[in-house]
């Protein structure tokens, strides 16, 4: 049974999604009062289940939990909140119309006797915790106005009014600037300081190896190893998350660009509320040539990927390829161009209950004359099913059959499939957007080598990424986006990660 | 395949228990009175010719219905793209005349092309002026409703009747049976292969069903939504206005008041219970035929009233539409169980 001085007991828990996705297979973990224990593993590896299974959001199927020496089972988060455990997502779930106080004491106002809102009690009750914490938050702000990071600390603190004394952190970096990261980690130091348990999930090892006591290693569902932080190393710690060793080196070659070949000059897009979303954009890819698009999400990427592939026209300003002005081509025409992976499988890339042939052939069904029959009222389904085997070949898709429903691929082979569809078109100019988003270490090696490959065959590619290792490792130039403005443009080897931090934190070089 | 076979029988032999328990209820005989249903519906002498027959409009209205709901495309003006689709077969019969082998196929587009006009117009406001096509569709029904009725009593009516319908349409566009068969179940199986072969062997076909399921991607992927949109539109509605051409052409062969009945509401029922599905729309649309028919028969035979039949019908679609979902989530779940269970 559960030993006295953990705090927490997680033991041989199974979970397996409806209807065989095997995401826990028989761990155990347990967690000790005060400590910061880091949860590391690739996408999919079962972090995110796992600690939703101890906050009940998710049922599990076997094992049992312990939490302070009592079984427990949590029908719902509320009930977890209420023991004292917190769970803080990867998506942020506040809402942006109210205050900093407003959303923190949401769901467990003060009132007065006639139970109506004591605002007054409720902003002195917040204020007390920040100073306490000493969070550096303005409780009466908007939060639509405030940073990211303080929407992060406004969702920590408003598990802290509730007395939460186990937080739980989904990936909390994730959404950060490399400057952002390491006030957040004195936080939750101090929070550690004062008694609080944290536990954190990320898969990015510096991070981990910082700030943490503990550490424990998934994989596919199973739990590899827990570890000392003081007696481990990244290399040790990426062996165990992959199962073999991983190389951090960029095998880009150096290669002279070669003529324009995707251009913007003075893109505007202005949205309805009338705020400027792009401002005076001025962007060239050459043949052979990465660029990437660094910028903390919400600044615009959304709008450039829209203006370029054709979902919404720019209010001024024209776009080029391959000195065609496509500004005002319908889709069809651009995408004898553009070759696009959008950041989003289930919504923008792909149809999930069409077969996965169906998939793979979409837009080669209007562009490719193999598969038009009868002047294009009919489609050759034969040389469809030619086709999609050449893509399961080439990117060695990993799949049951081509009719199955797209959705039964996991995301690294739904990728994969993409992937094959966009780069099969053979056109000049490709857009990814967050190409490895969500994908396993395998998966994202693979997509990396994809990229670097029509790099060298000399297509001009846009990269929007908001991993910046990622741009590092690819990219030969790196543009940063910053309220709808790109306020710097570098070579990729005449910068590093802090100058490009700061950029995309303040739009310039050195922070006033 | 068989999941959907499955939910298919469980919904249809469930509705038919529920049924008998309410007969018991009321002290009626159920056996008996299932026996006459089917009696008059399947093996009666000419039943079956009957009941296929009265197939047809509720399985073309369900496949217009299946057809636009599984494009995306709400489509709910089946009742009224019906009654135009009639009203033109109606005025082509009274004022055109050529011998039958042009007469009826000049009938038959004439019915398609009053449905697609129809639907063609709610879909001109939603191009024209972004009307979502689900209200416009809506209103349309109430519009050909009143209309037909007006140009049935006033310049189309037939001096020699007392209520109000039309003279008969020219006997060279009459569908006369062939032994007991009527040749609109001919022409409702051709459009039912057509569609099929439409739907998933056409390019536009494949641009529909992918619209479908995620428009995003599909216009992202090329396809041009919008036309796409207006041509669902038009296919849909002919389908609905080949309904009622049907109806006039092999029945009364001349536009009566109340006419489309509820064929066409019943047709957007026998999409939903389908899931869009058209092979299932031409299953279910022959099953809810056998219900209506034999309804009939069984009145005669039992003291039931046929209203049963409505019981029914709602009974089959509830359970059918509710143990879809839940089928699966079961199964899913039994899967999971035995799962988690292999790994001690």
């Amino acid at each position: 049974m559960a030993a006295i001085e953990e705090l927490i007991s997680l033991n041989n828990i199974v979970k397996v999604y409806p209807p065989n996705v095997l995401a826990l297979d028989d761990v155990s973990i347990s967690f000790r009062e005060g400590e910061i224990h880091a949860l590391v593993g690739e996408n999919g590896a079962g972090k995110s289940t796992l600690m939703k299974v101890l906050y009940g959001l998710v049922p599990f199927n076997q094992g049992n939990i312990f939490y302070r020496g009592r079984r427990v089972r949590f029908q719902e988060p509320g009930e977890a909140i209420a023991a004292g455990i917190g769970m803080v997502h990867q998506e942020i779930l506040l809402i942006p119309e109210f205050t900093v106080w407003e959303n923190i004491v949401l769901g467990s106002e003060p009132v007065d006797q006639w139970g109506r809102l004591d605002e007054e009690r409720a902003r002195q009750l917040v204020g007390e915790k920040i100073q306490e914490f000493q969070f550096h938050l303005n409780p009466s702000a908007r939060v639509e106005d405030i940073s990211v990071a303080a929407r992060q600390k406004v969702e920590i603190l408003k598990l802290l009014y509730r007395r939460v004394s186990v937080l739980i952190l989904d990936e909390p970096t994730a959404v950060l600037t490399p400057q952002e990261i390491p006030l957040l980690f004195a936080e939750l130091s101090r929070l550690r300081a004062s008694g609080h348990t944290i536990i954190f999930i990320s898969h990015r090892l510096e991070e981990v190896l910082a700030l943490s006591d503990r550490i424990t290693v998934l994989r596919k569902g199973k739990k590899v190893a827990t570890v000392e932080a003081g007696e481990t190393t990244r290399q040790e710690l990426a062996r165990l998350m992959v199962g073999r060793d991983v190389l951090f080196l960029s095998r880009r070659k150096p290669q002279t660009p070669g003529k324009v070949v995707f251009k913007t000059e003075n893109l505007n897009f202005v949205n309805n509320q009338s705020r400027h979303q792009l401002h005076n954009i001025q962007l060239k890819v050459h043949a052979g040539e990465i660029v990437a698009v660094a910028g903390v999400e919400g600044n615009g990427q959304f709008e450039l990927v829209n203006a370029i592939m054709g979902l919404n026209q720019p209010t001024s300003g024209k776009i080029f390829v391959d000195t065609t002005d496509i500004t005002q081509t319908e889709i069809l025409e651009r995408r004898r161009l553009i070759s696009f992976v959008p950041q989003d499988r289930g919504k923008m890339g792909a149809s999930l209950s069409a077969m996965v042939m169906e998939n793979a052939m979409m837009t080669h069904h209007r562009l490719n004359p193999r598969f038009i029959l009868w002047k294009g009222l009919l489609l050759n389904f034969n040389y469809a099913q030619i086709f999609t085997d050449q893509i399961v070949d080439r990117f060695k898709v990993i799949l049951s059959s081509k009719f199955s429903p797209f959705r039964s691929l996991s995301g690294g082979n739904q990728q994969k499939v993409i992937l094959g569809r966009e780069l099969l078109l053979d056109n000049p100019f490709l857009l990814l957007d967050q190409p490895t988003r969500g994908l396993d270490v395998g998966s994202i090696e693979y997509v990396h080598e994809q990229i670097l490959r029509i790099r060298q065959e000399g297509k001009a590619i846009l990269m929007i990424s908001a991993d910046l290792e990622e741009i590092f490792l690819l990219a030969d130039r790196i543009v940063v986006l910053y309220r709808g403005e790109l306020v710097a443009d570098l070579p990729s080897d005449k910068t590093n990660v802090e100058e490009i931090g700061r950029y995309m934190l303040t739009g310039k070089a050195i922070p006033e | 395949m068989i999941q959907k076979s499955i939910n298919g029988i469980l919904g249809i032999f469930t509705a038919l228990l529920i049924g008998a328990v309410m007969m018991l209820a009321q002290g009626f005989d159920p056996l008996a009175t299932y026996q006459s249903l089917f009696d008059f519906s399947l093996f009666r002498s000419s039943s079956l010719a009957t009941t296929l027959k009265n197939a047809v409009p509720l399985v073309l209205t369900g496949l217009s219905a299946s057809m636009a709901f599984a494009s995306g495309v709400i489509n709910l003006g089946q009742p009224g793209q019906l009654l135009i689709g009639a009203l033109f077969v109606t005025l082509g019969g009274l004022y055109i005349d050529l011998p039958p082998i042009l007469m009826i196929p000049f009938l038959v587009l004439m019915a398609m092309f009053g449905g697609a006009l129809w639907a063609g117009l709610a879909a001109l406001m939603r191009r024209a002026f972004n009307m979502s096509e689900f209200i416009v569709t809506l209103m349309l029904n109430m519009i050909a409703d009143f209309f037909t009725l007006w140009a049935i009593t006033n310049p189309l009516k037939d001096e020699s009747a007392f209520s109000a319908m039309t003279p008969p349409i020219t006997r060279s566009g009459w569908l006369h049976e062939i032994g007991a068969f009527n040749p609109s179940i001919l022409i409702m199986l051709a459009a039912v292969a057509g569609m099929w072969f439409v739907f998933n062997r056409w390019n536009a076909g494949y641009e529909w069903r992918i619209t479908g399921q995620n428009s995003l991607f599909a216009r992202l992927g090329g396809c041009k939504v919008d036309r796409n949109f207006v041509s669902i539109m038009l296919v849909t509605g002919a389908l609905a206005g080949l309904a009622g051409g049907m109806v006039v052409m092999a029945g009364p062969h001349r536009f009566l008041r109340g006419l489309g009945a509820n064929y066409a509401w019943d047709g957007v029922m026998i999409a939903i219970v389908a899931n869009s599905g058209l092979i299932a729309t031409l299953l279910y649309g022959l099953f809810f035929s056998i219900f209506q028919t034999g309804a009939l028969g069984m009145e005669l035979i039992t003291n039931v009233p046929s209203e049963i039949i409505v019981v029914l019908q709602a009974v089959t679609v509830l359970v059918i539409v509710a143990s879809r979902e839940y089928l699966n989530i079961t199964l899913d779940r039994l899967a999971a169980k035995r799962r988690a269970r292999e790994r001690f």
